[in-house]
């Protein structure tokens, strides 16, 4: 099966027919699910954030990173759970005209670069955490901090564009 | 009653100037977005903390005090992009009661913010101790994260609801 034909086989399930509010009675289900969208992503990006302006030095310096990190994270993948299961829902109501939206596609490569920055941190300088938790992170700390941020702040604005360009 | 002002308003060549760049309302939403992101994620970290939900290990008056000033600079910035979208599109706005509905919201959020952290940093050993949490405290926290979801839920809503009162 070919990418397009998947997208259209995705899209014509009644579920993203629900969604799309195809269906009688759902005409408030797409702008719903978008509101989740919008109030999981919030608490992705701003728990993400707090982390990297630690790693930057911007901000709760002086406060253990090891512990910020451990505090923070169950936010972020709790939230960013709540935002795939809403953002996937989204994505099926009109699959094949998002799946074709390069915001959208630049967008998961954002997601997907993040991922990696995440991993290159985690297995870098998160290892030695020991040596500069309660001071200036290393270089590695402050460019991954630095990196993840900037592709987040993109992953928000290309996130607003795909609903302009759909 | 509004209607007149937003008519007159949106004839204006400021606002005209704005509606005929087309990048400037996806991206003074998008950086709206990223400061309800900061705005909300700190609230919400507050008042869990609060509740005693988050057991974070920062005090009460250490997490105010590396949140509060994202909080009170992302709300400034949150008060122009705001205004820089309403004057784009004032007719969206004004004719939609989700909007008059955040403003207040936000107006009285904002009062109890300030008044919270008044207390806190007048009495922070108080509030610090192990022991129940000042008077008010649950009640606040209760409040303000209602209060900030139903801002959020409201203004998503703004764009899905102002072409029914039009």
């Amino acid at each position: 099966m070919s990418l397009d034909q998947l997208l259209h086989t995705l899209q014509d399930l009644p579920l993203a027919a629900a969604v799309r509010g195809d269906m009688p009675g759902t005409e408030w289900v797409f702008p719903i699910i978008e509101t989740l969208h919008v109030l999981a992503l919030t608490l992705v990006f701003g728990s993400i954030a707090m982390v990297d302006l630690r790693l930057l030095g911007w901000s709760s310096r002086g406060v253990s990173g090891a512990r910020l990190i451990r505090e923070t994270l169950p936010w972020t993948w709790t939230a960013w759970i709540c935002a795939a299961l809403t953002g996937s829902l989204l994505f099926l109501s009109k699959a094949v005209a998002y799946g074709g939206n390069f915001e959208f596609r630049m967008k998961f490569v954002c997601m997907a670069l993040a991922a990696v920055n995440m991993l290159i941190f985690h297995c870098g300088p998160y290892r030695r955490i020991g040596d500069w938790d309660m001071g200036r992170p290393p270089a590695a700390a402050r460019l991954a901090g630095a990196v993840s941020m900037g592709l987040w702040i993109a992953i928000i604005f290309l996130g607003r564009w795909v609903g302009f360009s759909t | 009653m509004f209607r007149p002002f937003a008519d007159w308003l949106a004839a204006t060549g400021l606002s005209q100037l704005l509606q005929n760049e087309l990048w400037v309302v996806p991206t003074s939403q998008s950086i709206h977005i990223i400061c309800v992101c900061m705005v909300f994620t700190s609230a919400l970290m507050i008042n869990l903390r609060l509740l005693g939900v988050w057991s974070a290990s920062r005090t009460i008056s250490e997490l105010t005090g590396a949140l509060l000033p994202w909080m009170w600079g992302g709300l400034v910035v949150l008060l122009l992009t705001g205004t820089v979208q309403t004057v784009a599109e004032p007719v969206r706005e004004f004719v939609a009661p989700m909007f008059w509905a955040k403003l207040i919201m936000v107006v009285i959020v904002t009062v109890m913010t300030a008044g919270f952290a008044g207390k806190v940093r007048s009495n922070a050993a108080r509030w610090d101790a192990a022991g129940p949490r000042p008077n008010g405290a649950r009640a606040f926290a209760t409040g303000s994260t209602l209060l900030w979801v139903a801002i959020i839920v409201c203004g998503r809503f703004i764009g899905y609801t102002s072409a029914l009162y039009t």
